[in-house]
């Protein structure tokens, strides 16, 4: 019986055991120190060094063999851990836990300078006690009789923008995209099949101009820690990974891999900026605690409801495309998001047509003007809605309305082609099984029957990974920009850049990309454990602006509401044969 | 508004004008030596009232742009010249305030009776709006410290100033269009 590879359930649906405290211990002590499936480097093997940092301790090591050390921490007495080192060139890369203890080092020396950077790691740090937490400290290693080095390693951004797929030596393969200075993007390809990518809080450190560290800490999801640290010249890594994997089993492992350059995005900072860190710790004024960093936790903070309150709340409030003042507050129509947005078109005013899908019913539609339209299902009652309807090209049109009446109360957002006769319609809808507030979505197919025009028998537009890797930014408002790394046939990505412009917290969700013409796609986003919104985007890549139409529901009501942005292209990786998606798609 | 083109005619002109008025029934019983010497002696009170006047102005200005968001209803025992506002008069979303040295200049009144004055200051004043955390980028937004447009947009700067134990201190201030 062949296997797949994908998992029960994706990594935004599992529900990970909080571990105790007590469990975490239990789990650490059956561990001396990392695995590995490369050959352990015995570079400091009979070895005794100093590490001094700036703000944080100094670690006196004395290493005994490939496996096993002492270490001492702040002059404290010396204990003994096992440890991993891996070396790529003149960097090692070591990491050991502190026995007895939830806390342990990951430590990067350059022995060419001697400079060293040092994470220190721990669980039972947060509330969700899992989550591995880490705090950063730039020193040196000491030689005697010299003064220390005035240079650190230092945080950087000089990462941000690429990409690369990682095969590390246990055979697990990544893709994994920097889009951002403060968070990452990785697409579990071996572990996972690769159907939807993922973010976490990230780390980037300069070693030198070829070299760099990075950390990713998989927040919102199992709280596992990667830090490795990268060759861009020769694509090798060096790293560790620890933390409770799905089952709760400890994954603690030195690696060493090699991947394939994908491309480099754009970055928006002013030219000389090359800072790190560009999302601060902690409000202006304020001290960050030990291991702070801004962490986006949507899945924490969105209302979580059940569809008898989902029922209820939109019994309770249901608009399409008010004015904000209307319905104030956290789910209020997105008004931010159609600064860019531009007027709508009265084009449909007063045409009547029936939009037939192929596996949907049809849809019948009359227009009344630029604002209110009337449909129904082929043979069923008619009902008045609000719409609006933007032309995004010649001959294309954008429009949506909410389905009164509907169980699952359905929205939807329809782009219709009336040069070709086909119109593509992302039908969102609630009641969906994790939560019920959270919109789902179906595609439906289908041709235009309209008094002189004659549509296509079989043409269709089709799915379509043309889009997949690309990045396109959007400014919807003065001071509301983003970005989409379309990063996967089935998922993209959202960053959102901070006041300098550099890439900071990162989100993402399923998606799908439809072509409606060369250059012009019409694609959707779910915020799945999320906010729950249906996000959906035509994107004109000539005129580079888009136009789209948002759905979500949440405890102030069910909204639909519009969104216009213009746009830059920021780039593309090489990554669609990654999934073996044919480009020109088919029909679904 | 732009009836003061100059603040040391302006405030002279006044003096002069309620001077004349004051010194009206005097004039009759007192020797002019006299008339005269209490005219200089009113003229050094009001431009020391200026002066100090100003040195409240620039203590306040200085305050505010080291402040992270201009809240003016917070009283500061540090500064204590600040300390008397009623309430929040300015409009919160202030990050710092500058001169506005292409605008109208200084203009300071200080009442007949040496006890309240108002001043008024053209202003280059950056504005700081939040964004409506109405979606997830806007909420996102937010949640790594931004959220915020910044403007700036030149405005008229209102103070009006009240003499208390003999210190000038700041009763309100306002803005209003230029």
């Amino acid at each position: 019986m062949p296997g797949t590879p994908y998992p029960k359930e994706q990594m935004h649906r599992i529900v990970y055991t909080k571990l105790s405290e007590q469990q975490i211990a239990d789990k650490l002590s059956a561990v001396s120190g990392p695995t590995s499936a490369s050959p352990l480097a015995d570079v400091f093997a009979g070895k005794s060094i100093r590490i001094v940092t700036d703000k944080g301790p100094a670690l006196a090591y004395t290493f005994r063999e490939a496996n096993r050390l002492s270490v001492a921490e702040n002059g404290a007495g010396a204990v003994e851990a096992g440890y991993g080192a891996l070396t790529q060139g003149n960097v090692a890369f070591v990491s050991h836990m502190i026995p007895n203890t939830q806390r342990g080092y990951a430590v990067v020396i350059d022995q060419g300078t001697n400079l060293a950077t040092v994470f220190e790691l721990w669980f039972s740090g947060y509330e969700d006690k899992r989550e591995v937490q880490r705090e950063i400290y730039y020193g040196y290693v000491e030689q005697p009789g010299q003064e220390a080095p005035k240079n650190r390693h230092v945080a950087t951004n000089r990462v941000e923008g690429k990409g690369f797929y990682w095969k590390q030596d246990n055979g697990a393969e990544t893709l994994e995209f920097y889009p951002s200075a403060a968070y990452s993007h990785f697409v579990e390809l071996s572990r996972l099949g690769g159907e939807l990518g993922f973010c976490g809080p990230s780390d980037y450190i300069k070693i030198d101009e070829n070299r760099y560290i990075y950390t990713r800490t998989e927040c919102e999801f199992s709280g596992t820690f990667t830090a490795y640290v990268m060759d861009l010249n020769r694509i090798e890594q060096v790293g560790v990974r620890l933390g409770f994997n799905a089952n709760d089993a400890l994954e603690y492992y030195v690696f060493r891999g090699k991947g394939e350059w994908l491309g480099q995005l754009a970055q928006f900072e002013k030219f000389g900026d090359e800072s790190g860190n560009p999302v601060p710790a902690a409000a202006p004024g304020q001290t960050p605690a030990k291991g702070a960093r801004r962490v986006y936790r949507p899945f924490k903070t969105m209302a979580k409801m059940t569809p008898a309150q989902v029922d209820a709340v939109c019994a309770k409030h249901t608009s399409a495309f008010a004015p904000r003042a209307i319905a104030p507050g956290p789910n209020a129509p997105a008004a931010s998001m159609a600064g860019n947005l531009g007027p709508n078109t009265d084009w449909l005013a007063g045409k009547t047509f029936t939009l037939r899908y192929d596996h949907a019913p049809a849809m019948e539609y009359r227009f009344d003007d630029a604002e209110a339209l009337n449909w129904r299902k082929e043979g069923g009652n008619w009902t008045k809605a609000p719409y609006r309807a933007y032309v995004s090209s010649p001959g294309v049109i954008l429009f949506g309305h909410l389905l009164e009446g509907e169980p699952n109360h359905d929205g939807h957002s329809i782009v219709a082609d009336f040069d070709q006769g086909l119109v593509t319609c992302f039908n969102g809808f609630l009641n969906t099984p994790y939560f019920a507030n959270e919109a789902g979505v179906k595609i439906h197919f289908g041709v235009i029957e309209m008094e002189g025009l004659i549509p296509p028998k079989y043409r269709r537009h089709v799915l379509t990974d043309e889009m997949v890797g690309r990045a396109v930014s959007q400014n919807y408002a003065p001071g509301l920009t983003s970005m989409h790394l379309y990063s996967t046939p089935h998922s993209l990505s959202w960053i959102i850049f901070t006041g300098t412009d550099a890439g900071g917290l990162e989100w993402s969700g399923p998606a799908s990309y439809v072509k409606i013409r060369n250059g012009l796609y019409f694609m959707y986003w779910l915020e799945e454990a999320c906010n729950g919104t249906l996000g959906t985007i035509l994107v004109n890549l000539h005129t580079m602006r888009d136009v789209g139409i948002g759905y979500n529901c949440g405890e102030n009501g069910l909204n639909m509401s519009a969104m216009g942005a213009h746009e830059r292209r920021a780039g593309q990786f090489d990554v669609r044969r990654f999934y073996q998606v044919k480009s020109d798609g088919g029909a679904v | 508004m732009t009836k003061d083109t100059n603040s040391t005619q302006s405030s002279r002109r006044l003096f002069l004008k309620r001077g004349a008025l004051l010194a009206a029934p005097l004039a009759a019983a007192v020797p002019a030596a006299v008339i005269a010497d209490d005219g200089l002696k009113a003229r050094l009170a009001r431009l020391e009232d200026e002066a100090a006047i100003r040195k409240v102005h620039h203590a306040w200005l200085r305050r505010v742009n080291s402040m992270k968001t201009v809240n003016v209803g917070v009283g500061d025992a540090a500064t204590p010249l600040l300390a008397n506002f009623e309430g929040t008069a300015l409009d919160q979303t202030v990050r710092s305030i500058a001169a506005d040295h292409a605008g109208e200049p200084d203009a300071i009144e200080v009442a007949a009776d040496g006890t309240r004055a108002v001043g008024r200051f053209q202003c280059a004043v950056e504005i700081e709006n939040a964004i409506a955390q109405d979606c997830t980028l806007a909420q996102m937004a937010h949640a790594q410290g931004g959220g915020f447009v910044r403007q700036t947009e030149r405005r008229v700067l209102k103070v009006e100033y009240r003499k208390i134990g003999g210190a000038w201190a700041i009763a309100r201030a306002e803005f209003a269009p230029v």
